[in-house]
């Protein structure tokens, strides 16, 4: 019998020892790290345990079912291969950065109550902002910045919603979140996760500044365990599943302009990510396990498509699609698993994408909500496009300037990996299906009618593609999103603290400091009161005061104190007097 | 450029059979009226991409910036 730990646990300690180890030692301990998680998620028994009583609530740190299982396992597979990946480099604190992100991301899955989650939520988006920041240039800076105000924002509001929902339910426990005052406060701190529009700026503006190794550990974890969460807490949701749609269908919109590859994967993860908002927000078992499924398959394939950027960035240092091409000769495995995962993630019989993504359209038409179906449908062909696009421009125009050579063996072992499981899956999905949440599933994806549609809609949308190839070709230039209110809104906002506000201050800061100035005189010299009421008004007139209150003392003007001396016996007369009223005012009261 | 005018010969061929064998499949569970239209994905694949170029065009025309707009 072993004797499990939450593998959030192995994840985060693991990071640790990362700095004290060197060479080869520290390769074989970082694959180690997901082998011994993955060991320990397989003896994880389904329950509760892990419980550690705080503040009179119950802490659940593993709180295990079908549902966290599946998500547990993709993450720590995904870990072993995005680690893999990144094997080569030296920098510990991206390798520490992305074991903490690995193993809070794990904690948010295993977590049975709020307030852990919360703290792992939490954990999972300062540890993520160092993977952007280990590129060190300043658009990833400020990148990194603009990411982690989003989160704390959505962290905020999902504190927010917790406090109340703990304090109107007495209870802590990971459940369906009812309607309530709380409701919208949680919606919006997992929705801001999930990417929701117009919350998902923060995604296609930092993942593609992040280091290319981070980038890969980044499109895995944030929204997925959004995902997970909202099937757990947000399950059948109308608002939820038409925004899954609409997510869908603007993701791949915005990815069809973009000239940056990296910003066009990030589009497609908001596209992507919509299609399981659906299914979860649809709700039937069906649903749920199509967006489960989908989380699965779209780990694989568009980590995938981040590590065959990656390589292309790092061999060629180019990020744009106009300052690319003629990589299939230079790069032939990048270029065959990059049509691998993108077949992927377009849904092509054969691969991954085409089991789950078939769950959801059928759930959604099985739920009767023909507008999400069309709506989910529409965004299949984009994605077909945006990948026909990105292989086309990336790795089949001519481009005699561009030299380059095949990625590290690490790189390539890890894409190959991946890639042969996109294939896998995607010709024995019983595998997968054995691992969903909902075991009661009637669902063939082998069917000749899903089959032949599939391919009618691949091959008409092909025909489109190249008799308008050019208005498909990509240009130097970017393309606003809803982020340009959030960065006006943030310059506005610098403009009013600095300006009107500011000069607010400043105008009060004289005013006191004018009132102290005075209390100064009134006290080294009571009697002087008129005096300085007849200079004050004579430096008003002159005009001088202002500038002698906002700096002090100036120089000119030193207090002669015998200038304003009275005789001793003025002094004694209102102290007498003085002391007559204060035992006038004891006796009387 | 003789090859690539061969691939794409081939390419509409395959598009021609396609459509034809949709003639032949029925769908499984059809749920909405379109469900049951023969080789329906095949309109949806052209229209769809059309209408995508179409909101690429519109949106790219309100939207589009020098790289350097927000430096």
């Amino acid at each position: 019998m072993i004797n499990t730990v939450p593998p959030a646990l192995i994840f985060i300690l693991g990071a640790m020892f990362i700095p004290f180890l060197k060479g080869k030692l520290k390769k074989l301990y970082l694959i180690l790290i997901p082998l011994v998680a993955f060991i320990d998620l397989i003896y994880l028994e389904q329950g509760t345990s892990w419980v550690f009583k705080f503040l009179g609530y119950d802490l659940i740190f593993a709180e295990v079912d079908r549902l966290s299982l599946v998500v547990g396992y993709i993450f720590v597979i995904i870990g072993f291969l995005a680690i893999l990946y990144s094997l080569h480099i030296e920098e510990d604190g991206q390798h520490v950065a992305a074991c903490l992100y690995t193993g809070s991301s794990l904690g948010v899955v295993f977590a049975g109550d709020y307030f852990s989650l919360f703290a792992f939520w939490e954990i999972m988006a300062v540890a993520s902002v160092f993977l952007i920041w280990y590129q060190k240039d300043n658009e990833s800076l400020n990148a990194g910045f603009r990411y982690i105000l989003m989160h704390l924002f959505g962290g905020c509001c999902l504190l927010a919603g917790i406090i109340i929902y703990s304090a109107s339910k007495g209870s802590i426990l990971v459940d369906r979140v009812e309607p309530g005052p709380f409701y919208w406060f949680m919606l919006i701190g997992f929705g801001l996760n999930a990417a929701f529009i117009p919350l998902h700026t923060w995604l296609p503006d930092s993942y593609p500044n992040g280091t290319f190794t981070g980038s890969v550990f980044l499109s895995v974890y944030t929204t997925k365990t959004a995902i997970y969460v909202l099937a757990r807490c947000f399950p059948a949701t109308e608002f939820v599943a038409y925004m899954g749609g609409i997510m869908a269908v603007y993701g791949v919109v915005f990815a069809l302009m973009q000239n940056n590859t990296r910003k066009l994967l990030s589009y497609h993860i908001v596209s992507q990510v919509g299609y399981m908002v659906a299914g979860v927000g649809i709700g039937t078992t069906l649903g749920v396990n199509g967006g489960i499924a989908h989380l699965f398959n779209h780990i694989l394939y568009k980590a995938l498509l981040f590590m065959t950027m990656g390589s292309v960035i790092y061999m060629t240092g180019k990020t744009k699609l106009t300052e690319l091409g003629g990589l299939a000769k230079l790069m032939p495995i990048t270029c065959i698993t990059c049509i691998i995962a993108s077949l992927s993630i377009s849904g092509a019989p054969g691969f991954n994408g085409f089991v789950s993504k078939g769950l959801i359209i059928s759930s959604a038409a099985e739920a009767h909500k023909p507008v999400l179906e069309l709506m989910l449908v529409l965004a299949s062909v984009g994605t077909f496009l945006s990948f026909v696009k990105l292989c086309y421009f990336c790795f089949f125009t001519k481009n005699e300037q561009i030299e380059a050579k095949e990625a590290p063996i690490n790189m390539q072992l890890a894409m190959g990996l991946t890639a042969f499981l996109c294939i896998f899956i995607g010709l024995y999905p019983r595998v997968l299906f054995d691992l969903l949440p909902y075991q009661d599933i009637h669902y063939h994806p082998f069917t000749f009618s899903h089959i032949t549609g599939v391919i009618q809609l691949f091959l008409l949308a092909g025909v489109v593609f190249m008799l308008a190839k050019a208005a498909f070709s990509p240009h130097n230039d970017i393309v606003l999103d809803f982020d340009y209110f959030y960065r006006m809104g943030g310059r506005g906002l610098s403009w009013a603290c600095n300006k009107p506000l500011n000069n607010f201050r400043s105008r009060i800061q004289v005013r006191i400091s004018m009132g102290i100035f005075i209390l100064v005189r009134l006290c080294k010299n009571p009697i002087s009161t008129l005096d300085i009421f007849i200079a004050h008004a004579y430096q008003r007139a002159t005009k001088s005061l202002r500038f002698r209150y906002v700096s002090g003392y100036s120089s000119s003007e030193v207090y002669d104190e015998s200038l304003h001396k009275r005789p001793i016996g003025v002094g004694v007369l209102v102290a007498v007097i003085l002391l007559s009223v204060f035992a006038l005012v004891h006796f009387i009261f | 450029m003789e090859k690539i005018k061969i691939l794409k010969r081939l390419y509409f061929l395959l598009v021609f059979l396609c459509i034809l064998v949709g003639f032949l499949a029925k769908h499984d569970h059809a749920v909405f009226f379109w469900h049951k239209i023969p080789s329906i994905d095949a309109i949806f694949g052209a229209l769809g991409a059309i209408l995508l170029l179409v909101a690429k065009k519109i949106v790219h025309f309100f939207t589009f910036r020098e790289e350097n707009f927000y430096d």
